[in-house]
């Protein structure tokens, strides 16, 4: 992929869309147990921010984004699914049972918590993170890229 | 029962199934996703009537969500395996600069070693050299 | 407490093979503690007490299955030979086996073995005794093939393996029968019971070929003398003092209650008596000491067989007695036989002679113990031969019962035999190349310490005073055998003597030993031992063709070619397809509705788009094309009511098409030809079959739903207990979320998948690079 950056697109994408586009993500993945959305669609929104990182040919950014490690995003998501199945066990209910907590948060009014959004929010960082290993392998290879500094440990 | 979208289905697997046969590896990888495009579809389309979108509280009929829901996975399980297939084309490529799936050489050692009769087309592919 | 004597046995034998593989002296050492302790657990709790003790584990209490231990009288018996034989064999063990890596793998195994077969003998009904069955066959697989270098030696493993094992799963489903028919598998209840009927018959049937394969009956008998490939102390305790008995032990049990059937008494007396005439001609063809021993082995299940399966009362009772008057001449003359090989280097029955110089002591002990088995008076294999004369005589079993006796005498003669041609190699002239020359030629045999030689020589001749002990008090053991024999049949009260007084029996018996002497001089040894014995070359054969059969099928089913896989896989699908659509009738054609014209022409661009993937020549073109035809997807999910999937299916088709394009960027634009085979015709012929029949079963499932959708639950729990209004999400991360967890796991494999492929390639195309 041979794009040549504009300085404009560098500045939209880089400092806006992407933060945007975070941020629409979390929306998805926690409106999607009362609309269409949920952590599958949202892990796909952020994905399609990387895309567009790498089609404007800012793949080393995402590189050393904060998510550097890819695989421990990986971990931490199957980890947080798997501690919002095991959690009801303990409070002797059914696996992945739901606990639904109502919350009054000034201004906003009567907020409604149920267990299950973490759930959703482990596949959310699972699908992110796929997405992320698999575009940051496939992708590694190239000249104009900076692909050696291991795709999954660095 | 939507005739237009059983006639699609139709299309897909056929287009999937062909597309499986082929030598070249990311001609397979494409048959993976169009596959796969047609078993979503299918599951949809015999699993459920069309209707509104299964949320609670939407007035008119609502559709049956379970497809949906097996759906939804599978969509994003086929990303994976497609990447999965693509990134085995790619390291044969990357290894070998041949993009075809070779034969398995146990089993070929195996039908050779009593008749030796190997069957045609077997032989060695293309090397694809037109780089 | 039942379940702590065995627990403890695996214990050790764990132990020893994962920590104490450096110092198996040591593991032997507390294998040793274990197995006295466990005796005199035994003893304790089962001994002159009011009732018998049991101990249950549940496993599967909704099948009906659970481990059941009873420690009744038979049980007290059995497990004191196998703990008490099993000390005298460890104990010898530390003197025979150099001090490496296999002693500590014959350790552990032996001690997971003791442990196994003490479950098979305190195992109340037919399934625990199955579980813990099967456990000695692979203890007895793995003790066979101790010598892993040896080819012999692995293949005997798996021969005795093999045909164990499959009489294992004939066991098996002889249990299923009797659950299945009776609801239990209890002895006891068994007995109570009396089952008959065709479906009994089949399930005795299959519990014989069990009892058979693992005791070595004909035609099952090749295995055993294979299986002396092993070191002596296997040989000596597996092979022949406690794992073959298995088999007898399970007829013991099941005779009672079995035993009127027809079906049941001419097996058992056909195998028996075959098995004993079998096992006795050979035996007294061979020039091996051990082989003679081994198939005098054979010869002797052969006749427990008879006794403990006939069905009566006092064949049973007999038949106890010489199970054990077996279980103890039998280990002294192989541990004792293995002290000569271990000395002198040798057990070629010609030069065996010089040892009763060298091993005075132990020489007499095989003498003792020879006598014993060739039921000489004053020895106890003369009374429990008596006895069992005595039981064939009484027994009015009409013809079954003529033919058992005379099975029987013939047997007993050829028993008389051989052991008269081993007494005449161990007590002949020393053969004048004689071992005493041995000095020069097997000078590290000599190397035995006095502690060594007499750890080795101890168990030899305790046993073979156990054998004249026995023989002098014959009543008082009579009277101790009552308790284990009316365990297993109420009935089976009798008395052992030493000197029965002139009867038919002893005249029998004295025609018996006298015919026996002078076959045993005058029939000549084999010149050489045939390596392989028919039934071993019928195994080899049978195992043979199934391994090519197998070889055969692969050649003509894996070609090794993906796209004949393919085509091959796709026609089966599609020929189930039809078959099925053929016997149903072809699906109604009402269930269509109108759709709508944009819906149609989305559906039609989908399908063209489709088309095109298949047909274009360049990638880029083919993933842009698939990339189409997600889209054209996600708008008819739209259409249809279902945004999440649209939603879904566009951003995954969007990520699609890049990795495609990352993937194919450095590949030629244009794909490589296909493959001349399959021709294009069959290709496109199966695909189109494909695509024809697919649809038209959706249709049929579509038609044949007769069950409203689970989902009319799903939509009223939704909100209350869920708390989400948006039923798809709820399914995945609540009703259904343990798929939801599974599928994220397939994920995060797949994705790990890619990076290693991605990393391996870039690392192989460097190194080539460099």
């Amino acid at each position: 992929m041979n794009f040549r950056p504009s300085a404009i697109l560098d500045e939209l994408v880089d400092r806006w869309l992407s933060k945007v586009a975070v941020l629409v993500a979390v929306y998805v993945t926690f409106r999607g147990h009362n609309a269409p959305g949920g952590g599958f669609a949202g892990g796909l929104v952020v994905g399609g921010v990387f895309v567009l990182q790498f089609l404007t040919g800012r793949e080393p950014h995402i590189r050393h984004r904060p998510i550097r490690r890819p695989t421990l995003l990986l971990g931490f998501g199957l980890l947080v699914a798997l501690v919002t199945t095991v959690i009801p066990l303990v409070v002797d209910a059914s696996p992945l049972e739901s606990h639904i907590w109502k919350l009054n948060v000034p201004f906003i009014g009567e907020v409604k918590v149920v267990s299950s959004m973490f759930f959703d929010l482990g596949v959310f960082f699972v699908v992110v993170a796929v997405v992320l290993m698999v575009l940051l392998s496939l992708g590694a290879r190239g000249e104009s890229l900076v692909g050696d500094d291991g795709v999954g440990a660095s | 029962m939507s005739l237009s979208l059983l006639v699609l289905v139709g299309v897909l697997f056929a287009v999937g199934t062909y597309l499986l046969m082929e030598r070249s590896l990311t001609r397979v990888a494409l048959g993976v996703g169009v596959l796969g495009n047609g078993a979503n579809l299918l599951i949809v389309v015999a699993g459920s009537d069309s209707g509104q979108a299964p949320i609670v509280g939407r007035p008119d009929q609502l559709t049956d969500p379970l497809p949906q829901a097996l759906v939804l996975t599978a969509i994003v399980i086929g990303f994976a395996l497609l990447s999965f297939v693509l990134a085995l084309a790619w390291r044969n490529w990357t290894i070998t600069e041949n993009d075809g799936v070779e034969d398995d050489f146990e089993d070929r050692s195996l039908v050779s070693r009593k008749e030796g009769t190997a069957k045609p087309g077997d032989a060695p592919h293309h090397e694809d050299v037109a780089r | 407490m039942l379940f702590v004597a065995i627990v403890a046995q695996f214990a050790v034998g764990g132990l020893t093979l994962l920590g104490l593989r450096r110092r198996p002296a040591n593991a032997a050492l507390i294998g040793l503690v274990v197995l006295a302790s466990a005796a005199a657990m035994i003893v304790a709790e089962g001994v002159g007490v009011e009732s018998t003790p049991r101990s249950r584990v549940d496993w599967l209490p909704a099948l009906g299955f659970n481990l059941t231990l009873e420690l009744d009288g038979f049980a007290v018996l059995m497990s004191i030979v196998v703990l008490v034989l099993g000390f005298g064999v460890l104990l010898y063990s530390l003197a025979y086996f150099e001090h490496d890596a296999t002693y500590a793998r014959f350790v552990g195994l032996f001690m997971a073995f003791a442990g196994s077969m003490t479950g098979v003998v305190l195992a109340a009904d037919l399934f625990t005794m199955f579980v813990f069955w099967e456990l000695t066959s692979i203890c007895s697989f793995l003790l066979i093939g101790l010598n892993d270098t040896s080819e012999s030696a692995r293949k005997s493993a798996v021969r005795a393996l093999l045909t164990t094992g499959a009489g294992g799963l004939c066991l098996l489903g002889g249990v299923g029968i009797l659950q299945t028919e009776l609801g239990t598998t209890t002895f006891a209840e068994l007995v109570k019971l009396q089952p008959s009927g065709a479906l009994i018959d089949a399930a005795i049937v299959l519990v014989l070929l069990g009892a058979f394969t693992k005791s070595a009956q004909f035609p099952f008998h090749f295995w055993l003398p294979g299986a002396m490939a092993a070191p002596t102390p296997v040989s000596a305790y597996l092979h022949s003092a406690t794992m073959v008995k298995a088999g007898i032990v399970l007829l013991a049990r099941t005779s009672p209650a079995f035993g009127q059937s027809d079906v049941w008494r001419w097996w058992v007396i056909v195998a028996g008596i075959t098995t004993m005439v079998i096992g006795g001609w050979r035996a007294l063809r061979q020039t091996d000491a051990k082989l003679l021993l081994a198939h005098s082995t054979v010869s002797q299940l052969g006749l427990l067989t008879v006794l403990v399966g006939m069905g009566t009362s006092t064949a049973l009772y007999a038949g106890v007695a010489h199970l054990l008057a077996h279980a103890v001449f039998k280990v002294a003359l192989f541990l004792g036989v293995g002290v000569i090989d271990h000395e002198l280097g040798t057990r070629d029955v010609t030069k065996l002679a010089a040892a009763r110089i060298r091993l005075p002591f132990v020489t007499s002990a095989l003498v003792a113990s020879t006598l014993s088995m060739a039921g000489v008076i004053p020895l106890f294999g003369f009374v429990t031969k008596e006895k069992a004369l005595v039981a064939l005589l009484d027994a009015e079993l009409g013809l079954a019962g003529s033919v058992a006796l005379v099975g029987v005498v013939l047997g007993s003669v050829l028993s008389v035999a051989y052991s008269v041609r081993f007494l005449h190699a161990l007590l002949g002239e020393v053969a004048p190349d004689g071992t005493r020359g041995d000095d020069q030629q097997n000078g590290e045999h000599h190397s035995s310490t006095l502690i060594a030689r007499t750890l080795l020589g101890a168990p030899v001749i305790v046993a073979a005073t156990a054998s004249i002990v026995f023989g002098f008090a014959a009543t008082q053991i009579g009277k101790w055998l009552v308790a284990p024999s009316t365990s297993l049949d109420v009935l089976a009260k009798s008395k052992l003597v030493l000197w029965p007084g002139v009867n038919d029996a002893l005249i029998i018996s004295v025609v018996v030993v006298a015919v026996g002497a002078v076959v045993g001089w005058r029939v000549p040894l084999a010149v050489s031992a045939s390596p392989n014995s028919l039934g071993e070359r019928m195994f080899d054969a049978i195992y043979d063709s199934i391994l090519s059969a197998s070889k055969k099928i692969t050649q003509v089913s894996q070609p090794g070619s993906l796209p004949i896989y393919v085509v091959v896989t796709t026609l089966v699908v599609a020929v189930a397809a039809l078959v099925g659509l053929l016997r149903d009738g072809m699906p109604s054609f009402d269930a269509f509705v109108t759709d709508s014209p944009l819906t149609v022409s989305v559906a039609l661009l989908t399908a063209v788009l489709t088309v095109g993937v298949a047909v274009v020549s360049v990638r880029f073109t083919a993933a842009v094309f698939l990339g189409g035809v997600g889209y054209g997807i996600a708008v008819l999910f739209l259409m249809r009511g279902a945004p999440d999937l649209a939603l879904t299916q566009v951003l995954v088709e969007t990520l699609t098409i890049v990795i495609f394009l990352l993937a194919m960027r450095s590949m030629p634009r244009n794909f490589i030809p296909a493959s001349k085979w399959p021709p294009k015709a069959v290709r496109v012929l199966v695909s189109v079959a494909v695509g024809v029949l697919l649809p038209l079963v959706a249709l049929a499932v579509y038609s044949a739903r007769r069950a409203p959708s689970v989902s009319d639950e799903y939509f009223t729990r939704s909100v209350d207990e869920a708390g989400g209004a948006n039923v798809v999400n709820v399914i995945l991360v609540d009703f259904r979320g343990f798929d939801t967890m599974g599928e994220i796991t397939v994920l995060a494999v797949a994705a790990l998948g890619v990076v290693n492929l991605v990393r391996v390639a870039e690392r192989n195309r460097r190194e080539r690079a460099s």
